[in-house]
């Protein structure tokens, strides 16, 4: 059937569905034999695509970064639009960004803006549930709580259909937080997947002199010699009882001590990690600040074989000093944005993220990353009455580079006030998909979702036109 | 010709009310006069087309019955909605779907038999009924029937049931429709078969076929109407001989028949050691002492093991590690609930069944709660469900065994609930209401948090709106057809008559005993524990019945069930299969080997080397089993037990539903096990069972007898004892290879392992 006869009923059908969506279900059908054909092929039945990307870093701005004071600056509109800053000219003819990015404006030749990326959802957990997932969340609410029905975090889709060649190195790494907003942001681990696509997660600060994992570190007085001589007894042990015969979850077990081993003993993941090996030089020009080192880290895991980092920005929406947080600058108790902004995430921004891709790039590594730079929405385009800005889902911009994405580029465009994309709409979905599908794996791809039902990993379009 | 009852471009919701009433109106004619309509001619929509749309699968989820459709044609799942799937092939896209006047080249059929490119491929062939009865239909102008066709009562399939032996390799199933009158029609060859696993295909025509040996359901779907036909292939096995112990109880009774008609030996009887250990796990949540083993071990009674059994039952961490199964469904945690009130609402579940007050008494107590949260700990309930919608959903999870949470949005695709049993359910709870006293929430943004008193109370008035109908849900109780009186004026209200209604619903003690089986057994007799539906029936549905007739007749006693599934030989058995029995998961052969849970885990480890768990916020010498809440949320509170606790599947009670403790084994686990902080700790600390042995006086033998009878809870083999205690007492310090062979042992398979 001719896709353009039918789009307009299509979109019909698909809204009004929407709006009757509720609790965490959806409509999706389910099908008893499908189900079984969806789980024992999943992956295996993935329609092949070849891949662009590598990897990808996903540096997850938490709290919801201005458009206006960032990529997408309006010096035309009124004064309570536009806002404080200025636009600068950047080494794109026509690529303007905020002045106080100044070293953004000289990597811009290596990124793909998109304008026009919009949905609906106005709380922080439902938006960044939408943005670390790919799907829209049943309800725009504080009450949306994580749940073995909500979707996975994109990473570990990537774990479960398309992992790291190494089995000694994660599919999967997050750190350096787990983000919340009074209560834990869905959408950061496997959920219904299960729990061994879950991240490799890790909340040590890697901008901390003794920075050092637990998981991959040994007690005191164990050495890797010990370790394996200890491993020997056990299996004397585990010979004595034939479990291992016929019992299947003791053979599961031992399949994850072997990884565990595996990973203990990896030198490579191990070195990935010590990021005090990393020259003086390198380092401070990341900054010397969790999120800096974190983005530093990252292009150590591309480097070790990992296929998903994910890098939080902050833990917390912040919004209300220079110290912490994150983008969330409404201007509450008495604070305002700019200074704010001013004195700590623009900075940030324009520190970490063009070294970051330069980085890459130099190390020729930046054809085979994504990286992509997102918050969960924008931020109204009215400057309110703590001259600040509150949360806007109708329209903002994400930032995307390298791993088979157009350079100096930019997709979509908003409304002279940065409030409505007038051209090439585009939703989380469709940022999703192309994520997906930039890393070989199909986003129709279904698996089985929480109560068997059949569930693609993204319901979004392909945007090919951001494609290199 | 028929009222339409859409107009062709009406897609409005006043359109889709209009319909509704049009309905309505046909109805009610039909019933004053059924003879003043025509009677209907040709093929029925709402009987025949619906049901070659779903033999062909097109309103299935995974296709056209998704919630966005699929290439842009939309039907209802299954078929529940034919006014709007009518609207969707007659009269969208101005009807370009048919061609009444061409019939076959209509589009649902080009692209049905695959002569247009379709995504589904052919879905029938054009010499099939199917293909006719579209034809057909759409040459008549694609008409309405509204409710113009008695639909069927009842759908029979026959057999039910059937075993079959090797080299048979298929059967055939014949379903027959009755309507309300007793007239029958053979509708084998219409109706819908849907294998639940993929052990066996079936055909349209009704045959199953054998994929591989097992047990297999298949569902037989026509029209609404939806039958289990279960259906064991099973190798012929030559020369088979049933063996099996004198039946301890009718379980062993039941469990025997069902195996032996598959041929299929049950395991032998378990070593006393082993026995021992799986008792104090699964009572207990800590394995024996090495005292307590050697005992055991040595007493020659021939009742031993029933007397352990009653004497374990007796034991306050039976209390402590049974409440904890309950204090997970009924989600006790210290967000919602605050501090105090998860504490008192937990040490209630305990009292309850440290005093073993019957279960139908506790669950009325629970579900009928009112007052306050700290005063009156079962109000604790309907503070941690906040709506009428989670109340319902809660309620008949754990007390009735039904999960609803489909019929939310569409009519439940494998139950018998719609949207409106779902929504009137609801109903039940619309008026239940709670007084927030105070709040001193810790956290502003959290509106999940409550700390203070709160009242729980029937207010006046309240109601849950159906969205279906846009109208508010007359309470109902679930699968009930009268609705509930609201009329408080004197005597119980709704609240009260939920608690009593509950507690005498014959699905009532089934649920009960099947989660009492599957806490022993790995695995419930229904599985998903709080899955019962037609379509997912029980691997023993006598045996069922009979356990819940028990539990009823003898007063709803939690222990008196335990005692008869301890004391069978299905309990007994080993966790090693027979050969005639290796791939057998449903027929209880044999034990189900499955990991310790989280808190099982640690508080074994912990009494295996004699020390307690230090974590922040616990009480000095608690075990995980005895903490009252679930596992905290906020990073910053957690401590490494925690941690551990988390890792290996503690959940944090936001949902009533066991499938939140999670059973997987996963990596980090092993990180835990192998040099994770709670381990190692116990192994190093300074005051743990090793001290004892550390001096080089001590006989070494002795030290490894002692580790294994604690750790493993049996003695060391002879290839074991050599090579630990040649370690020992080559040792210039014998600290770290006890610490070595006490990690050897903590890791083991049978540790960790319940088997």
């Amino acid at each position: 059937m001719p896709s353009s006869n039918t789009s307009n009923w299509v979109r019909h059908v698909i809204s009004r569905r929407a709006a009757l969506r509720v609790g965490g279900l959806g409509l999706l059908g389910l099908n008893l034999p499908a189900i079984l054909r969806s789980e024992d092929n999943a992956g295996a039945a993935m329609r092949r695509i070849a891949p662009k990307a590598r990897s990808v870093i996903f540096l997850f701005q938490w709290g919801g970064p201005s458009q206006l004071e960032t990529f997408d600056m309006k010096p035309d509109a009124p004064e309570g639009i536009r806002g404080l800053h200025r636009p600068m000219a950047s080494n794109v003819p026509g690529l303007l960004v905020n002045e106080r990015l100044p070293r953004m404006a000289k990597v811009m030749d290596k990124v793909c803006l998109v304008r026009s990326v919009h949905h609906t959802m106005k709380n922080h957990n439902s938006a960044a549930y939408y943005a670390l997932s790919g799907h829209a969340p049943p309800l725009d609410d504080i009450r949306l709580k994580d749940s073995q029905e909500l979707f996975p975090a994109y990473g570990s889709f990537v774990d479960r259909l398309a992992p790291s060649i190494d089995p000694a190195i994660p599919s999967f790494v997050a750190f350096p937080h787990v983000i919340s907003d009074g209560s834990v942001t869905p959408a950061q681990h496997a959920s219904f997947l299960g729990k061994q696509h879950d991240p490799f997660l890790i909340k040590q600060d890697p901008n901390a002199a003794n920075f050092a994992l637990p998981e991959l570190s040994l007690p005191a007085g164990i050495d890797p010699a010990r370790l394996s001589a200890r491993r020997e007894m056990m299996a004397l042990v585990d010979q004595q009882s034939h479990l291992l015969d016929h019992a299947a979850a003791a053979r599961g077990l031992d399949a994850h001590y072997g990884k565990a081993m595996a990973l203990l003993n990896s030198e490579k993941l191990r070195n990935a990690f010590q990021i005090a090996n990393e020259p003086e030089a390198i380092r401070n020009r990341y900054g010397r600040t969790t999120y800096g080192q974190s983005c530093l880290l990252a292009r150590r895991m591309v480097e070790a074989g990992v296929k998903y980092t994910t890098v939080y920005f902050d833990q917390s929406i912040g919004g209300q000093n220079t110290e912490n947080g994150g983008w969330d600058t409404h201007g509450f108790n008495n604070t305002r944005m700019f200074p704010i902004i001013e004195g700590r995430h623009l900075p940030l921004l324009d520190q970490t993220l063009p070294t970051l891709l330069t980085d890459l790039d130099e190390r020729g590594l930046l054809d085979s990353t994504l990286v992509l730079w997102m918050g969960e929405f924008g931020r109204t385009p009215k400057i309110n009455g703590n001259i600040s800005r509150d949360h806007w889902p109708d329209c903002y911009t994400v930032l995307m580079a390298g791993g088979g994405v157009k350079r100096g580029f930019a997709f979509g465009a908003s409304d002279k006030h940065a409030a409505y994309p007038v051209e090439n709409m585009v939703r989380p979905d469709d940022i999703a998909a192309t994520v997906y599908h930039l890393l070989g794996i199909d986003p129709a791809t279904e698996v089985r979702g929480q109560g068997n039902r059949p569930v693609a990993i993204s319901g979004g379009r392909v945007i090919h036109e951001i494609i290199a | 010709m028929l009222p339409r009852i859409a107009s062709a471009r009406s897609r409005s919701r006043t359109g889709a009310i209009r319909a509704a009433v049009a309905c309505l109106l046909v109805v009610a004619a039909m019933r004053v006069n059924p003879l003043s309509a025509a009677a209907p001619t040709g093929v029925s929509f709402r009987q025949e087309i619906r049901q070659v749309l779903a033999r062909g699968g097109c309103n299935a989820g995974p296709c056209h019955g998704n919630a966005n459709g699929k290439g842009g044609f939309k039907l209802s799942l299954r078929g529940e909605d034919p006014a709007s799937d009518l609207r969707a092939i007659a009269r969208e896209l101005g009807g370009r779907r048919i061609n009444p006047f061409e019939p076959s080249d209509s589009l649902v059929l080009l692209k049905a038999t695959a002569a247009l490119a379709h995504e589904g491929g052919q879905r029938f062939s054009t010499n099939s009924w199917e293909y006719r009865s579209l034809h057909d239909w759409i040459a008549a102008g694609a008409p309405d029937d509204g409710a113009l066709r008695p639909s069927p009562v009842r759908l029979e399939v026959s057999p039910s049931e059937t075993v079959l032996f090797s080299p048979t390799n298929e059967t055939r199933v014949r379903a027959t429709i009755v309507f309300a009158d007793g007239s029958r029609r053979d509708v084998t060859d219409r109706a819908v078969y849907d294998p639940v696993s993929t052990s066996v295909k079936t055909s349209p025509d009704g045959r199953i076929e054998r994929m591989q040996d097992g047990e297999s359901v298949v569902i037989v779907r026509y029209l609404d109407l939806q039958e289990p036909v279960r259906v064991a292939f099973v190798p012929a096995q030559p020369g088979f001989v049933w063996r099996a112990p004198k039946p301890a109880n009718f379980i062993d009774a039941q469990l025997q028949r069902k195996l032996r008609s598959r041929r299929q030996l049950p395991s032998g009887p378990i070593f006393d050691e082993v026995f021992l250990r799986r008792l104090h796990l699964d009572l207990l949540g800590i394995p024996p002492s090495a005292e307590e083993a050697r005992a055991f071990v040595a007493d020659k009674h021939r009742n031993k093991r029933t007397r352990a059994i009653d004497a374990a039952l007796e034991r306050p961490e039976f209390a402590d590690f049974w409440a904890l199964k309950w204090s997970d469904l009924l989600r006790v945690e210290e967000r919602t609930l605050d501090r105090k009130g998860m504490t008192v609402f937990h040490r209630w579940i305990r009292d309850g069944i440290a005093t073993n007050r019957p279960l139908n008494v506790m669950a009325r107590e629970i579900v009928s709660a009112r007052g306050s949260t700290y005063s009156h700990p079962p109000a604790n309930f309907h503070r941690a469900n906040r709506t009428p919608v989670d109340r319902a959903l809660a309620i008949s999870q754990v007390f009735l065994g039904t999960r609803l949470n489909c019929a939310q949005c569409h009519n439940h695709p494998f139950d018998r609930w719609s949207q409106d049993d779902y929504h009137d359910w609801a109903a039940v709870f619309g008026r239940i209401q709670t007084k927030v006293l105070r709040n001193d929430r810790r956290d502003d943004n959290d509106s999940h948090e409550f700390s203070g008193e709160q009242i729980v109370y029937v207010a006046a008035r309240g109601s849950v709106a159906n969205p279906r109908t846009g109208k508010p849900a007359v309470p109902r109780f679930l699968g009930e057809t009268a609705p509930v009186s609201t009329d408080a004026s004197e005597g119980p209200d709704e609240l009260d008559g939920v608690g009593k209604w509950l507690t005498s619903h014959p699905q009532f003690g089934r649920v009960q005993v099947n989660r009492i089986w599957f806490h022993l057994f790995g695995r419930g007799l229904v599985d998903p524990i709080d899955d019962f539906r037609a379509t997912n029936p029980a691997s023993h549905p006598e045996l069922l019945e009979a356990l819940a007739a028990d539990f009823v007749k003898h007063g709803h006693d939690l222990r008196r069930t335990l005692r008869l599934l301890l004391q069978s030989n299905a309990y007994q058995q080993s966790s090693e299969p027979h050969a005639t029995a290796a791939d057998d998961e449903v027929n209880v052969s044999h034990n189900i080997v499955r990991r310790l849970t989280a808190e099982q885990l640690l508080d074994s480890q912990a009494r295996a080397l004699g020390a307690v768990t230090q974590a922040k916020g616990w009480p000095a010498g608690t075990r995980a089993a005895q903490v009252a809440g679930g596992a905290p949320q906020k990073e910053g509170r957690k401590s490494p037990a925690d941690r551990f606790l988390e890792t290996f599947g503690k959940p944090p009670r936001l949902l009533t539903c066991e499938c939140e403790r999670s059973d997987a084994t996963t990596l980090s686990q092993a990180l835990q096990l192998l040099s994770g902080p709670v381990v190692n700790e116990l192994i190093t600390r300074k005051d743990n069972r090793l001290a004892r042995w550390s001096a080089p006086d001590q006989p070494a033998a002795a030290a490894v007898e002692d580790l294994y009878w604690s750790i493993l809870t049996r003695a060391p083999s002879a290839a074991e004892r050599q090579r630990f205690v040649g370690l020992l007492e080559a040792a210039p310090d014998r600290r770290p290879v006890l610490e070595d062979i006490a990690w050897a042992l903590l890791n083991s398979k049978e540790f960790v392992l319940r088997h």
